[in-house]
């Protein structure tokens, strides 16, 4: 008995016992977008990982200071470009703040309704590929039908699927089109149907379970001390979330829950958009209840431009369009921070004006990249095929982390 | 709310200095207080979330308006740059601090000369400081002194200068980074293509060191 037992010893020391370096991505279909993994693998399990960032490094900031404030607004949308309006509103509340003024009622309104639509199909994109990375393509496939669905919405309200550029400072570049309200109720319950496909299909799926659940686990402290937001800090049990704890827009008059998870783990980062699906939905039919009709932008010729009537009409027009076309808004000087809850957690803007019609300074925080930084930590000790639910369920997304 | 907490500061560092512009509570302190600043803040008024340390070139804050619109793209050329006097401290880190529990939020700020870019790190305290702070010394050249692994965050190692510098121009090129040796991929570390003497034309990826027949 001794001496088997010391021969399975002398076959496992002989074993090979070094350790591997694989690189994932930047070009990986699992990678979402563009980021480098050099992961050391000792067999199957990863020791180390290091993420390398800035593929998709576009100098958002070095741009929008030598753009008008204004002109900034498409630059944003490439930010997180899975929920790009609530980037717009995240950017333009900062120059309001900065300016002092608010936008109309409705216009807050309507931000809210885009916005959270706009979360929606954030989330969605998150849970499809999910599914898809995990093997259930079927999951995928409805989360897009459901996601084109909001898209198509969306497109019809501001002209453009992904790249809206559609808040103005002082409120929204264009109101609900004719019909579009009737359109959105109709194909609501669809996407719910469709969440609620994904639902029984994922959430108590034994293979799923058993790939996401105890994966990844962070306790609520460390998440705060690596400076989680959003779902994934939620998921860890801390209730935090921006719209509650210090509301914005019209999030006051709102009635929705913050889900909360418990173990910090792949599971709940999922079951947690999945639920933050459904109370976004319950905001964007409160809001249709709700909305006043009334106009959807300041008339402050300062800040927004005039009606294009005023402006062929008259002088006033003209030159007040001139002045905001060519030298943009004068913003007072000043240094703010402002932040909004974003898709992924608390989209945050430095701001910094010197006065002039562009911003001085502007730098951007992604909720993603304190959660990216957080990657190795996550991931570490785990087997290799456990990175890629891991790695989708932060939903890193490279416009934002990589500015 | 915010300016119990400025107070708390100015307890501990009377010569901090407490500002505000439009609710956002700020405290200036000196460079060698920051890391006692933020873990008096951190321990004592429970600010736990670092949410974002970002910083700002005052260099051409006072300039004159070189507007907009269909003129973005213009900016300072050098020479003027040149006969611009110094502004000192010509930089500024901001610690974007919050506290979950007690929903406030304030930030430190630390003012910095352009001949002594080094901030004492904040890594000990916040995790998430690592890669802020990367970022800064990324984007701006500001060391921070005792951080584990100071390299470029975004950007390439070879990449020279300092982009949100406001003395970078926006439309500066990167000279090309020469390729490097890498090792062949088949037997393990050794010359590469481009490198030890062998044209790139000659060499095939990976297999310059491989003897046909193994792969026969």
């Amino acid at each position: 008995m001794t001496e088997q037992i010391q021969d399975s010893l002398a076959v496992e020391a002989e074993l090979p016992s070094s350790t591997m370096t694989v690189n994932l991505g930047p070009s990986h279909p699992a990678m979402h977008g563009t980021v480098r993994l050099i992961v050391t693998l000792d067999g199957e399990t990863i020791v180390e990982a290091v993420p390398e960032i800035g593929f998709l490094h576009r100098g958002f900031s070095k741009s929008s200071e030598h753009s008008t404030w204004h002109q900034v607004l498409p630059y944003t949308d490439r930010l997180n470009y899975v929920s790009p309006i609530l980037n717009n509103v995240g950017y333009i509340m900062g120059v309001e703040k900065l300016l002092g003024i608010k936008d109309t009622e409705r216009s807050q309104y309507l931000r809210v309704l885009a916005g959270e639509i706009s979360r929606i199909t954030d989330h969605l994109t998150c849970i499809g590929a999910i599914g898809l990375e995990l093997g259930a393509f079927t999951v995928f496939l409805y989360a897009m039908e459901a996601r084109e669905l909001l898209w198509d919405r969306i497109s019809e309200l501001t002209g453009a699927r992904v790249t809206t550029s559609w808040t103005r400072v002082g409120g929204v570049a264009s109101d609900l089109p004719p019909g579009w309200e009737q359109k959105l109720r109709d194909c609501l319950p669809r996407v719910m149907e469709l969440t609620g496909e994904v639902d029984t299909l994922l959430t108590r799926n034994r293979i799923f379970i058993d790939r996401t659940r105890g994966i990844g686990v962070l306790s609520a402290e460390e998440a705060v001390d690596w400076g989680f937001t959003g779902p994934c800090l939620r998921a860890t049990g801390v209730n935090y979330d921006v719209r509650k704890a210090h509301p914005y827009l019209v999030y006051d008059r709102m009635d929705f829950e913050v889900p909360l998870g418990a173990s910090g783990d792949t599971y709940d980062r999922y079951i947690l958009r999945l639920e933050e699906i459904r109370q976004s939905h319950r905001i964007v039919l409160q809001c249709l209840e709700q909305m006043p009709p009334g106009p959807i932008l300041i008339d402050d010729w300062r800040y927004a431009l005039p009606p294009k009537k005023e402006v062929f009409g008259s002088i006033e027009g003209v030159m007040a369009h001139f002045k905001l076309i060519t030298e943009g808004i004068q913003v007072p000087p000043g240094e703010v921070y402002v932040y909004t809850e974003g898709a992924n957690g608390e989209l945050g803007f430095h701001l910094v004006s010197n006065g002039k019609g562009k911003p001085y300074a502007i730098q951007v925080r992604g909720p993603g990249l304190p959660i990216l930084s957080a990657l190795p930590r996550l991931i570490k000790g785990h087997a290799i095929a456990d990175l890629i639910p891991i790695f989708d369920s932060i939903n890193m997304i490279g416009g934002e982390v990589e500015q | 709310m915010s300016q119990a907490l400025v107070d708390l500061v100015r307890e501990r560092f009377p010569d901090a200095k407490g500002s505000s512009h439009r609710g956002d509570e700020v405290v200036t302190v000196r460079r060698e207080q920051v890391v006692d600043v933020v873990a008096l803040l951190r321990n004592q008024a429970e600010m736990k979330l670092l949410r974002q340390i970002a910083a700002v070139d005052l260099l051409t804050f006072a300039g004159e308006s070189t507007g907009g619109g269909a003129l973005a793209s213009i900016e300072v050329p050098a020479y003027a740059l040149e006969k611009k006097p110094r502004v000192e401290p010509r930089f500024q880190v901001a610690y974007n601090l919050y506290s979950i529990v007690r929903k406030q939020s304030l930030r430190v700020r630390v003012e910095l000369r352009s001949d002594d870019l080094k901030v004492p790190t904040i890594t000990p305290l916040y995790r998430t400081a690592d890669w802020w702070e990367r970022y800064v010394f990324d984007m701006f050249g500001i060391e921070f002194v005792g951080h584990p692994n100071l390299q470029r965050l975004l950007l390439y190692p070879e990449f020279v200068g300092y982009p949100l510098r406001k003395d970078y121009p926006v439309r500066k090129r990167q000279p090309l980074v020469p390729e490097l040796d890498f090792p062949d991929l088949v037997r393990g570390p050794g010359p590469g293509p481009g490198g030890a003497g062998v044209p790139m034309s000659q060499t095939h990826v990976g297999r310059q060191n491989v003897d046909p027949d193994a792969y026969d």
